[in-house]
Protein backbone atom coordinates (compact mmCIF):
# COMPACT_ATOMS: atom_id res chain seq x y z
CA UNK A 1 0.00 0.00 0.00
CA UNK A 2 2.81 2.37 0.61
CA UNK A 3 4.41 1.48 -2.70
CA UNK A 4 0.67 1.99 -3.94
CA UNK A 5 0.46 5.45 -2.63
CA UNK A 6 4.01 6.45 -3.63
CA UNK A 7 2.96 6.01 -7.01
CA UNK A 8 0.07 8.01 -6.99
CA UNK A 9 1.86 10.31 -5.44
CA UNK A 10 4.35 10.16 -7.77
CA UNK A 11 1.95 10.33 -10.47
CA UNK A 12 0.40 13.77 -9.17
CA UNK A 13 4.01 15.08 -9.01
CA UNK A 14 4.63 14.37 -12.67
CA UNK A 15 1.37 15.51 -13.59
CA UNK A 16 1.52 19.12 -12.35
CA UNK A 17 5.88 19.31 -13.00
CA UNK A 18 6.42 19.20 -16.08
CA UNK A 19 10.23 18.80 -17.82
CA UNK A 20 9.85 22.11 -19.99
CA UNK A 21 9.13 24.23 -16.76
CA UNK A 22 11.98 26.19 -15.27
CA UNK A 23 12.39 24.81 -11.73
CA UNK A 24 11.69 28.13 -10.08
CA UNK A 25 8.45 28.21 -11.45
CA UNK A 26 7.09 25.09 -9.12
CA UNK A 27 4.13 23.09 -9.87
CA UNK A 28 1.88 24.36 -12.63
CA UNK A 29 -1.54 22.86 -13.79
CA UNK A 30 -0.66 23.57 -17.33
CA UNK A 31 -0.68 19.70 -18.31
CA UNK A 32 -4.25 19.41 -16.81
CA UNK A 33 -5.01 22.57 -19.17
CA UNK A 34 -3.50 21.15 -22.37
CA UNK A 35 -5.37 18.02 -21.90
CA UNK A 36 -8.79 18.93 -21.80
CA UNK A 37 -8.11 21.65 -24.28
CA UNK A 38 -6.96 18.69 -26.79
CA UNK A 39 -10.36 17.59 -28.56
CA UNK A 40 -7.89 14.01 -29.03
CA UNK A 41 -8.34 13.74 -25.19
CA UNK A 42 -12.18 14.21 -25.43
CA UNK A 43 -12.51 11.67 -27.60
CA UNK A 44 -10.63 9.12 -25.67
CA UNK A 45 -12.63 9.70 -22.73
CA UNK A 46 -15.74 9.44 -25.06
CA UNK A 47 -14.00 6.08 -26.64
CA UNK A 48 -12.92 4.67 -23.35
CA UNK A 49 -15.91 5.07 -21.15
CA UNK A 50 -18.63 3.42 -24.46
CA UNK A 51 -16.09 0.65 -24.05
CA UNK A 52 -15.86 0.10 -20.41
CA UNK A 53 -19.41 0.30 -19.72
CA UNK A 54 -20.63 -1.85 -23.13
CA UNK A 55 -18.03 -4.48 -22.19
CA UNK A 56 -18.96 -4.98 -18.62
CA UNK A 57 -22.75 -5.10 -19.38
CA UNK A 58 -22.22 -7.63 -22.33
CA UNK A 59 -19.70 -9.70 -19.90
CA UNK A 60 -21.93 -9.73 -16.92
CA UNK A 61 -24.87 -10.72 -18.90
CA UNK A 62 -23.20 -13.79 -20.58
CA UNK A 63 -21.96 -14.64 -17.42
CA UNK A 64 -24.91 -14.63 -15.76
CA UNK A 65 -26.53 -16.66 -17.83
CA UNK A 66 -23.60 -19.21 -18.59
CA UNK A 67 -23.45 -19.53 -14.29
CA UNK A 68 -27.41 -20.25 -14.67
CA UNK A 69 -26.92 -22.72 -17.42
CA UNK A 70 -23.78 -24.66 -15.90
CA UNK A 71 -24.68 -24.50 -12.05
CA UNK A 72 -26.93 -27.99 -12.25
CA UNK A 73 -24.10 -29.41 -15.01
CA UNK A 74 -20.82 -31.52 -14.64
CA UNK A 75 -17.79 -30.03 -13.38
CA UNK A 76 -15.77 -31.13 -16.74
CA UNK A 77 -18.40 -28.66 -18.69
CA UNK A 78 -17.38 -26.28 -15.87
CA UNK A 79 -13.78 -26.44 -16.21
CA UNK A 80 -14.18 -26.07 -20.07
CA UNK A 81 -15.88 -22.60 -19.50
CA UNK A 82 -12.96 -21.90 -17.36
CA UNK A 83 -10.76 -22.36 -20.18
CA UNK A 84 -10.15 -18.68 -21.01
CA UNK A 85 -9.17 -17.69 -17.07
CA UNK A 86 -5.49 -18.51 -17.13
CA UNK A 87 -4.75 -17.15 -20.85
CA UNK A 88 -3.09 -13.30 -21.00
CA UNK A 89 -5.48 -10.64 -22.73
CA UNK A 90 -2.47 -10.15 -25.02
CA UNK A 91 -2.35 -13.81 -26.32
CA UNK A 92 -6.73 -13.77 -26.58
CA UNK A 93 -5.74 -10.12 -28.47
CA UNK A 94 -3.24 -12.29 -31.03
CA UNK A 95 -5.93 -14.89 -31.18
CA UNK A 96 -8.34 -12.31 -32.10
CA UNK A 97 -6.18 -10.57 -35.24
CA UNK A 98 -5.93 -14.19 -36.47
CA UNK A 99 -9.06 -14.85 -36.91
CA UNK A 100 -10.79 -11.78 -36.96
CA UNK A 101 -9.01 -9.48 -39.26
CA UNK A 102 -9.30 -9.01 -42.72
CA UNK A 103 -8.08 -12.36 -44.76
CA UNK A 104 -8.06 -13.73 -41.34
CA UNK A 105 -9.52 -17.32 -40.83
CA UNK A 106 -12.99 -16.00 -40.35
CA UNK A 107 -12.90 -14.21 -43.78
CA UNK A 108 -11.04 -17.13 -45.42
CA UNK A 109 -13.82 -19.21 -44.15
CA UNK A 110 -16.69 -17.15 -44.97
CA UNK A 111 -15.71 -15.55 -47.56
CA UNK A 112 -15.62 -12.58 -46.33
CA UNK A 113 -16.93 -10.73 -42.53
CA UNK A 114 -20.16 -9.20 -42.76
CA UNK A 115 -18.30 -5.79 -40.68
CA UNK A 116 -15.13 -4.73 -39.49
CA UNK A 117 -14.21 -6.61 -36.26
CA UNK A 118 -10.53 -5.75 -36.04
CA UNK A 119 -9.19 -1.86 -35.90
CA UNK A 120 -12.46 -0.71 -36.52
CA UNK A 121 -13.45 2.70 -35.25
CA UNK A 122 -16.38 1.55 -32.65
CA UNK A 123 -13.69 -1.28 -31.10
CA UNK A 124 -16.19 -4.25 -31.45
CA UNK A 125 -12.60 -6.24 -31.82
CA UNK A 126 -11.48 -4.59 -28.32
CA UNK A 127 -15.21 -6.06 -26.54
CA UNK A 128 -15.38 -9.36 -28.24
CA UNK A 129 -11.76 -9.92 -26.67
CA UNK A 130 -13.04 -8.76 -23.02
CA UNK A 131 -16.05 -10.42 -23.42
CA UNK A 132 -14.32 -14.09 -24.28
CA UNK A 133 -11.55 -13.28 -21.67
CA UNK A 134 -13.82 -12.11 -18.75
CA UNK A 135 -16.81 -13.86 -18.87
CA UNK A 136 -15.07 -17.07 -17.64
CA UNK A 137 -13.54 -15.26 -14.73
CA UNK A 138 -16.92 -13.99 -13.78
CA UNK A 139 -18.94 -17.16 -14.59
CA UNK A 140 -16.74 -18.65 -12.05
CA UNK A 141 -17.32 -16.12 -9.33
CA UNK A 142 -21.11 -16.47 -9.42
CA UNK A 143 -20.74 -20.24 -9.76
CA UNK A 144 -18.57 -19.99 -6.45
CA UNK A 145 -21.53 -18.01 -5.03
CA UNK A 146 -24.75 -20.14 -6.32
CA UNK A 147 -23.42 -23.40 -4.55
CA UNK A 148 -25.69 -25.96 -2.75
CA UNK A 149 -27.40 -23.71 -0.55
CA UNK A 150 -29.06 -21.87 -3.34
CA UNK A 151 -29.98 -25.11 -5.10
CA UNK A 152 -32.23 -25.93 -1.67
CA UNK A 153 -33.59 -22.28 -0.91
CA UNK A 154 -34.65 -21.97 -4.68
CA UNK A 155 -36.15 -25.64 -4.01
CA UNK A 156 -38.04 -24.34 -0.85
CA UNK A 157 -39.38 -21.44 -3.04
CA UNK A 158 -40.52 -23.44 -5.65
CA UNK A 159 -42.43 -25.66 -2.73
CA UNK A 160 -44.33 -22.50 -1.68
CA UNK A 161 -45.61 -21.70 -4.95
CA UNK A 162 -42.93 -19.27 -6.61
CA UNK A 163 -42.50 -19.21 -10.53
CA UNK A 164 -39.15 -19.46 -12.33
CA UNK A 165 -39.34 -15.83 -12.52
CA UNK A 166 -39.87 -14.75 -8.76
CA UNK A 167 -37.23 -17.61 -7.52
CA UNK A 168 -34.79 -16.01 -10.59
CA UNK A 169 -35.85 -12.17 -8.97
CA UNK A 170 -35.93 -13.46 -5.07
CA UNK A 171 -33.73 -16.20 -4.37
CA UNK A 172 -31.03 -15.82 -7.18
CA UNK A 173 -30.65 -12.78 -7.89
CA UNK A 174 -30.02 -11.67 -3.64
CA UNK A 175 -27.25 -14.18 -3.63
CA UNK A 176 -25.32 -13.46 -7.34
CA UNK A 177 -25.84 -9.22 -6.96
CA UNK A 178 -22.98 -9.19 -4.76
CA UNK A 179 -20.17 -10.99 -6.37
CA UNK A 180 -21.28 -10.02 -9.83
CA UNK A 181 -21.57 -6.65 -8.83
CA UNK A 182 -17.65 -6.74 -7.50
CA UNK A 183 -16.40 -8.66 -10.68
CA UNK A 184 -18.27 -6.18 -12.83
CA UNK A 185 -16.17 -3.37 -11.39
CA UNK A 186 -13.07 -5.21 -11.17
CA UNK A 187 -13.41 -5.77 -15.24
CA UNK A 188 -14.93 -2.17 -15.76
CA UNK A 189 -12.12 -0.91 -13.95
CA UNK A 190 -9.42 -3.75 -16.12
CA UNK A 191 -11.10 -1.98 -19.56
CA UNK A 192 -10.80 1.51 -18.50
CA UNK A 193 -6.69 1.47 -17.96
CA UNK A 194 -5.50 -1.47 -19.91
CA UNK A 195 -4.21 -0.75 -23.47
CA UNK A 196 -2.80 -4.09 -24.86
CA UNK A 197 -5.78 -5.22 -25.87
CA UNK A 198 -7.18 -1.80 -27.73
CA UNK A 199 -3.17 -1.47 -29.04
CA UNK A 200 -3.63 -4.78 -30.17
CA UNK A 201 -7.19 -4.81 -32.04
CA UNK A 202 -8.18 -1.44 -31.36
CA UNK A 203 -8.27 1.20 -34.05
CA UNK A 204 -5.75 4.04 -34.47
CA UNK A 205 -8.12 6.96 -33.54
CA UNK A 206 -9.82 7.11 -31.02
CA UNK A 207 -7.53 5.92 -28.96
CA UNK A 208 -8.25 4.65 -25.22
CA UNK A 209 -7.06 6.98 -22.48
CA UNK A 210 -3.87 4.72 -21.84
CA UNK A 211 -3.20 4.52 -25.60
CA UNK A 212 -3.60 8.51 -25.34
CA UNK A 213 -1.28 8.46 -22.35
CA UNK A 214 1.25 6.03 -23.78
CA UNK A 215 1.42 8.19 -27.19
CA UNK A 216 1.99 11.36 -25.09
CA UNK A 217 5.58 10.30 -23.96
CA UNK A 218 6.22 9.25 -27.26
CA UNK A 219 5.27 12.21 -29.05
CA UNK A 220 6.86 14.89 -26.42
CA UNK A 221 10.16 14.28 -24.27
CA UNK A 222 9.80 17.56 -22.57
CA UNK A 223 5.94 17.51 -21.50
CA UNK A 224 4.77 14.12 -22.39
CA UNK A 225 5.26 12.23 -18.89
CA UNK A 226 3.33 14.93 -17.29
CA UNK A 227 0.51 15.12 -20.03
CA UNK A 228 0.32 10.99 -19.62
CA UNK A 229 0.19 11.20 -15.80
CA UNK A 230 -2.64 13.60 -15.80
CA UNK A 231 -4.29 11.79 -18.34
CA UNK A 232 -3.65 8.43 -16.07
CA UNK A 233 -4.80 10.26 -12.93
CA UNK A 234 -8.27 11.02 -14.78
CA UNK A 235 -8.59 7.54 -15.91
CA UNK A 236 -8.48 6.53 -11.99
CA UNK A 237 -11.12 9.12 -11.16
CA UNK A 238 -13.10 7.60 -14.00
CA UNK A 239 -12.73 4.13 -12.85
CA UNK A 240 -13.43 4.99 -8.86
CA UNK A 241 -16.25 6.73 -9.86
CA UNK A 242 -17.91 4.41 -11.79
CA UNK A 243 -17.55 1.56 -9.27
CA UNK A 244 -19.17 3.83 -6.67
CA UNK A 245 -22.00 4.53 -8.70
CA UNK A 246 -22.09 0.42 -9.37
CA UNK A 247 -21.94 -0.33 -5.46
CA UNK A 248 -24.74 2.17 -5.09
CA UNK A 249 -26.95 0.72 -8.19
CA UNK A 250 -26.88 -2.38 -6.64
CA UNK A 251 -27.38 -1.96 -2.99
CA UNK A 252 -30.91 -3.09 -2.32
CA UNK A 253 -33.72 -1.30 -0.47
CA UNK A 254 -32.91 -2.79 2.98
CA UNK A 255 -29.37 -1.96 2.66
CA UNK A 256 -27.71 -5.21 1.94
CA UNK B 1 -18.66 -30.65 -27.71
CA UNK B 2 -19.90 -26.90 -28.96
CA UNK B 3 -18.56 -25.40 -25.34
CA UNK B 4 -14.89 -26.83 -26.00
CA UNK B 5 -14.81 -25.60 -29.66
CA UNK B 6 -15.56 -22.25 -28.78
CA UNK B 7 -13.15 -21.87 -25.96
CA UNK B 8 -10.57 -23.87 -27.61
CA UNK B 9 -10.90 -23.33 -31.13
CA UNK B 10 -9.72 -19.19 -31.13
CA UNK B 11 -6.31 -20.40 -29.18
CA UNK B 12 -6.02 -23.86 -31.27
CA UNK B 13 -4.83 -21.26 -34.41
CA UNK B 14 -1.87 -19.63 -32.60
CA UNK B 15 -0.38 -23.30 -32.68
CA UNK B 16 -0.63 -23.78 -36.29
CA UNK B 17 0.56 -19.73 -36.99
CA UNK B 18 3.22 -20.61 -35.24
CA UNK B 19 4.68 -23.32 -37.27
CA UNK B 20 3.37 -22.21 -40.28
CA UNK B 21 6.31 -20.43 -41.76
CA UNK B 22 3.72 -18.95 -45.40
CA UNK B 23 -0.06 -19.10 -45.18
CA UNK B 24 -1.44 -16.53 -47.67
CA UNK B 25 -5.14 -15.87 -48.18
CA UNK B 26 -7.30 -17.16 -49.59
CA UNK B 27 -5.98 -20.68 -48.07
CA UNK B 28 -7.21 -22.66 -44.97
CA UNK B 29 -4.18 -24.66 -44.36
CA UNK B 30 -0.52 -23.22 -44.57
CA UNK B 31 1.38 -23.87 -47.76
CA UNK B 32 4.45 -24.32 -46.08
CA UNK B 33 5.28 -25.42 -42.23
CA UNK B 34 8.48 -24.55 -40.46
CA UNK B 35 10.20 -23.39 -37.54
CA UNK B 36 11.11 -19.92 -38.13
CA UNK B 37 8.42 -18.70 -35.21
CA UNK B 38 9.61 -20.69 -32.68
CA UNK B 39 13.49 -20.30 -33.48
CA UNK B 40 12.96 -16.44 -33.04
CA UNK B 41 10.92 -16.71 -30.43
CA UNK B 42 13.70 -18.64 -28.32
CA UNK B 43 16.20 -16.37 -30.02
CA UNK B 44 18.23 -14.40 -27.02
CA UNK B 45 16.28 -11.68 -26.54
CA UNK B 46 12.82 -13.05 -26.15
CA UNK B 47 14.27 -15.55 -23.79
CA UNK B 48 16.01 -12.89 -21.80
CA UNK B 49 12.53 -11.37 -21.67
CA UNK B 50 10.54 -14.87 -20.39
CA UNK B 51 13.72 -15.50 -17.78
CA UNK B 52 12.79 -11.33 -16.47
CA UNK B 53 9.24 -12.07 -16.42
CA UNK B 54 9.57 -15.44 -15.23
CA UNK B 55 11.93 -13.85 -11.95
CA UNK B 56 9.41 -11.08 -11.55
CA UNK B 57 5.95 -13.30 -10.96
CA UNK B 58 7.59 -15.76 -8.81
CA UNK B 59 9.39 -13.24 -6.41
CA UNK B 60 6.35 -10.92 -6.58
CA UNK B 61 4.32 -13.65 -5.89
CA UNK B 62 6.04 -15.29 -3.15
CA UNK B 63 6.42 -12.08 -1.53
CA UNK B 64 2.31 -11.21 -2.27
CA UNK B 65 1.73 -14.67 -0.71
CA UNK B 66 4.10 -14.36 2.97
CA UNK B 67 2.69 -10.71 3.38
CA UNK B 68 -0.51 -11.01 2.48
CA UNK B 69 -1.14 -14.01 4.79
CA UNK B 70 -1.26 -11.88 7.73
CA UNK B 71 -3.38 -9.49 6.23
CA UNK B 72 -5.57 -12.15 4.77
CA UNK B 73 -5.78 -14.05 8.39
CA UNK B 74 -7.16 -10.74 9.95
CA UNK B 75 -9.55 -9.99 7.43
CA UNK B 76 -11.23 -13.27 7.33
CA UNK B 77 -11.38 -13.55 11.18
CA UNK B 78 -12.94 -10.50 11.33
CA UNK B 79 -10.85 -9.26 13.63
CA UNK B 80 -10.83 -5.48 12.66
CA UNK B 81 -13.75 -3.07 13.77
CA UNK B 82 -14.41 -1.53 10.06
CA UNK B 83 -13.22 -3.85 7.94
CA UNK B 84 -15.05 -1.78 4.79
CA UNK B 85 -12.26 0.75 4.92
CA UNK B 86 -9.36 -1.53 4.65
CA UNK B 87 -11.25 -3.65 1.48
CA UNK B 88 -11.98 -0.08 -0.12
CA UNK B 89 -7.80 0.62 0.37
CA UNK B 90 -7.31 -3.22 -1.15
CA UNK B 91 -9.98 -2.24 -4.10
CA UNK B 92 -7.74 1.22 -5.11
CA UNK B 93 -4.99 -0.51 -6.79
CA UNK B 94 -7.54 -2.37 -9.21
CA UNK B 95 -9.68 0.46 -9.84
CA UNK B 96 -6.09 2.88 -11.02
CA UNK B 97 -4.84 1.79 -14.18
CA UNK B 98 -1.50 -0.18 -13.59
CA UNK B 99 0.44 2.15 -16.24
CA UNK B 100 -0.60 4.99 -13.99
CA UNK B 101 0.87 2.73 -11.14
CA UNK B 102 3.93 1.97 -13.00
CA UNK B 103 4.44 5.90 -14.36
CA UNK B 104 3.98 7.19 -11.06
CA UNK B 105 6.69 4.87 -9.60
CA UNK B 106 9.21 5.42 -12.21
CA UNK B 107 10.54 8.90 -10.75
CA UNK B 108 11.33 7.05 -7.52
CA UNK B 109 12.62 4.16 -8.70
CA UNK B 110 14.80 6.60 -10.98
CA UNK B 111 15.93 8.48 -7.25
CA UNK B 112 16.38 4.83 -5.63
CA UNK B 113 18.56 3.78 -8.39
CA UNK B 114 16.35 1.15 -9.21
CA UNK B 115 14.96 1.79 -12.85
CA UNK B 116 14.85 -0.95 -15.33
CA UNK B 117 15.72 -3.56 -12.50
CA UNK B 118 13.70 -6.45 -11.15
CA UNK B 119 13.47 -5.20 -7.72
CA UNK B 120 11.30 -2.28 -9.66
CA UNK B 121 9.38 -4.46 -11.55
CA UNK B 122 8.82 -6.44 -8.71
CA UNK B 123 7.51 -3.37 -6.39
CA UNK B 124 5.45 -2.22 -9.29
CA UNK B 125 3.62 -5.68 -9.96
CA UNK B 126 3.15 -6.20 -6.17
CA UNK B 127 0.91 -3.77 -5.81
CA UNK B 128 -1.62 -5.14 -8.55
CA UNK B 129 -0.86 -8.84 -7.28
CA UNK B 130 -1.22 -7.94 -3.55
CA UNK B 131 -5.40 -7.09 -3.41
CA UNK B 132 -5.82 -10.61 -5.45
CA UNK B 133 -3.65 -12.61 -3.17
CA UNK B 134 -5.44 -11.13 0.09
CA UNK B 135 -8.73 -11.30 -1.46
CA UNK B 136 -8.77 -15.12 -2.05
CA UNK B 137 -6.89 -15.87 0.89
CA UNK B 138 -9.38 -14.47 3.28
CA UNK B 139 -11.83 -16.89 2.56
CA UNK B 140 -9.68 -19.75 3.44
CA UNK B 141 -9.78 -18.71 7.15
CA UNK B 142 -12.16 -18.61 9.88
CA UNK B 143 -13.66 -20.37 12.74
CA UNK B 144 -13.30 -23.61 10.85
CA UNK B 145 -8.99 -23.26 10.73
CA UNK B 146 -9.48 -22.01 14.09
CA UNK B 147 -11.44 -24.57 15.67
CA UNK B 148 -8.58 -26.70 14.08
CA UNK B 149 -5.80 -25.13 15.15
CA UNK B 150 -7.16 -24.87 18.72
CA UNK B 151 -7.57 -29.12 18.65
CA UNK B 152 -4.14 -28.61 17.75
CA UNK B 153 -3.26 -26.90 20.39
CA UNK B 154 -4.78 -28.79 23.09
CA UNK B 155 -3.09 -31.64 21.26
CA UNK B 156 0.47 -30.34 22.47
CA UNK B 157 1.52 -29.28 18.93
CA UNK B 158 4.40 -26.71 18.55
CA UNK B 159 3.20 -23.63 16.66
CA UNK B 160 5.43 -24.37 13.90
CA UNK B 161 3.98 -27.92 13.94
CA UNK B 162 0.35 -26.57 13.99
CA UNK B 163 1.14 -24.55 10.79
CA UNK B 164 2.91 -27.40 9.45
CA UNK B 165 0.44 -29.84 9.89
CA UNK B 166 -3.01 -28.06 10.65
CA UNK B 167 -2.95 -24.82 8.95
CA UNK B 168 -1.33 -25.54 5.72
CA UNK B 169 -3.66 -28.35 4.90
CA UNK B 170 -6.69 -26.51 6.03
CA UNK B 171 -5.87 -23.65 3.25
CA UNK B 172 -3.96 -25.42 0.75
CA UNK B 173 -7.04 -24.95 -2.00
CA UNK B 174 -7.35 -21.37 -1.17
CA UNK B 175 -3.71 -20.49 -0.96
CA UNK B 176 -2.92 -22.56 -3.93
CA UNK B 177 -6.05 -20.49 -6.18
CA UNK B 178 -4.48 -17.06 -4.64
CA UNK B 179 -1.10 -18.07 -5.91
CA UNK B 180 -1.74 -19.26 -9.11
CA UNK B 181 -3.94 -15.88 -9.61
CA UNK B 182 -1.00 -13.65 -8.03
CA UNK B 183 1.12 -15.67 -10.44
CA UNK B 184 -0.63 -14.86 -13.14
CA UNK B 185 -1.60 -11.17 -12.91
CA UNK B 186 2.54 -10.40 -12.83
CA UNK B 187 3.21 -12.94 -15.66
CA UNK B 188 0.48 -11.05 -17.52
CA UNK B 189 0.99 -7.73 -16.76
CA UNK B 190 1.65 -5.55 -19.15
CA UNK B 191 1.12 -1.95 -18.34
CA UNK B 192 3.73 -1.05 -15.45
CA UNK B 193 5.95 -3.51 -17.28
CA UNK B 194 6.46 -0.85 -19.87
CA UNK B 195 5.84 2.10 -17.77
CA UNK B 196 8.91 0.97 -15.42
CA UNK B 197 10.89 -1.92 -17.62
CA UNK B 198 12.80 0.51 -19.93
CA UNK B 199 15.93 -1.33 -20.43
CA UNK B 200 14.56 -4.96 -19.16
CA UNK B 201 11.86 -5.32 -21.05
CA UNK B 202 8.85 -8.45 -20.18
CA UNK B 203 8.14 -10.62 -22.73
CA UNK B 204 4.30 -9.42 -23.14
CA UNK B 205 6.39 -6.00 -24.03
CA UNK B 206 7.98 -7.77 -26.64
CA UNK B 207 5.03 -9.62 -27.94
CA UNK B 208 3.13 -6.74 -29.10
CA UNK B 209 4.75 -5.11 -31.89
CA UNK B 210 5.25 -8.58 -33.66
CA UNK B 211 1.12 -9.05 -33.80
CA UNK B 212 1.44 -6.57 -37.05
CA UNK B 213 4.81 -6.71 -38.26
CA UNK B 214 5.07 -10.64 -38.36
CA UNK B 215 2.28 -12.60 -37.16
CA UNK B 216 4.12 -16.20 -36.77
CA UNK B 217 6.95 -14.72 -34.47
CA UNK B 218 4.09 -13.60 -32.33
CA UNK B 219 1.87 -16.26 -32.38
CA UNK B 220 5.09 -18.64 -31.51
CA UNK B 221 6.02 -15.98 -28.64
CA UNK B 222 2.28 -15.81 -27.61
CA UNK B 223 2.67 -20.20 -27.46
CA UNK B 224 5.44 -19.49 -25.02
CA UNK B 225 4.03 -16.22 -22.87
CA UNK B 226 1.02 -19.48 -22.21
CA UNK B 227 3.36 -22.39 -21.39
CA UNK B 228 3.88 -20.95 -18.07
CA UNK B 229 0.33 -19.85 -17.53
CA UNK B 230 -0.65 -23.07 -18.10
CA UNK B 231 2.27 -25.23 -16.06
CA UNK B 232 1.26 -23.15 -12.91
CA UNK B 233 -2.40 -23.55 -13.10
CA UNK B 234 -1.39 -27.43 -13.18
CA UNK B 235 1.03 -27.04 -9.92
CA UNK B 236 -2.13 -24.70 -8.63
CA UNK B 237 -4.41 -27.75 -9.31
CA UNK B 238 -2.49 -30.54 -7.82
CA UNK B 239 -1.42 -28.00 -4.77
CA UNK B 240 -5.27 -27.60 -4.08
CA UNK B 241 -5.65 -31.44 -3.55
CA UNK B 242 -3.05 -32.48 -1.58
CA UNK B 243 -2.55 -31.46 1.55
CA UNK B 244 0.50 -30.19 1.42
Amino acid sequence: MTVFGGALLGAMHASVTPLSATASAGATLDSWRALFADPAFEDSIAFTVKLAVVTTLATTGCALAVALMLRSRGTALRALASLPVPVPHLLVAVAAVLWLAPGGLADRILGGLPLELVRDRHGIGIVLVYVYKEAPFLVLLLLAAMGRELAEREEAAAVLGASPAQRLRWVVWPTVRGPLVMGAIVVCAFVLGAFEVPLTVGPNYPVTLAEYASQATQNDVLTGESLAAAALLFTAIIAIALAVIAVRFAKDPQGA
Amino acid sequence: MLLAAFFALPLAVLVVRAFADSWRAPALVPQQFGLRGIREAFSGIALDAFASSLVVAVIGTAIAVAVGWPAARVLGERRLRRPGAVFVVLAMPLLVPSYATGNGLTEWLLRLNLADSITGLVLAHLVLVLPYVIVVLLSAFGPRVTVLEDMARSLGLTPLQRWRWVTLPAVAPTLAAATFLGFLVSWSEYGSSLAVGGGRELLPVILLPFVRSDPQIASALALLFLAPAIAALVVAARAARSPL
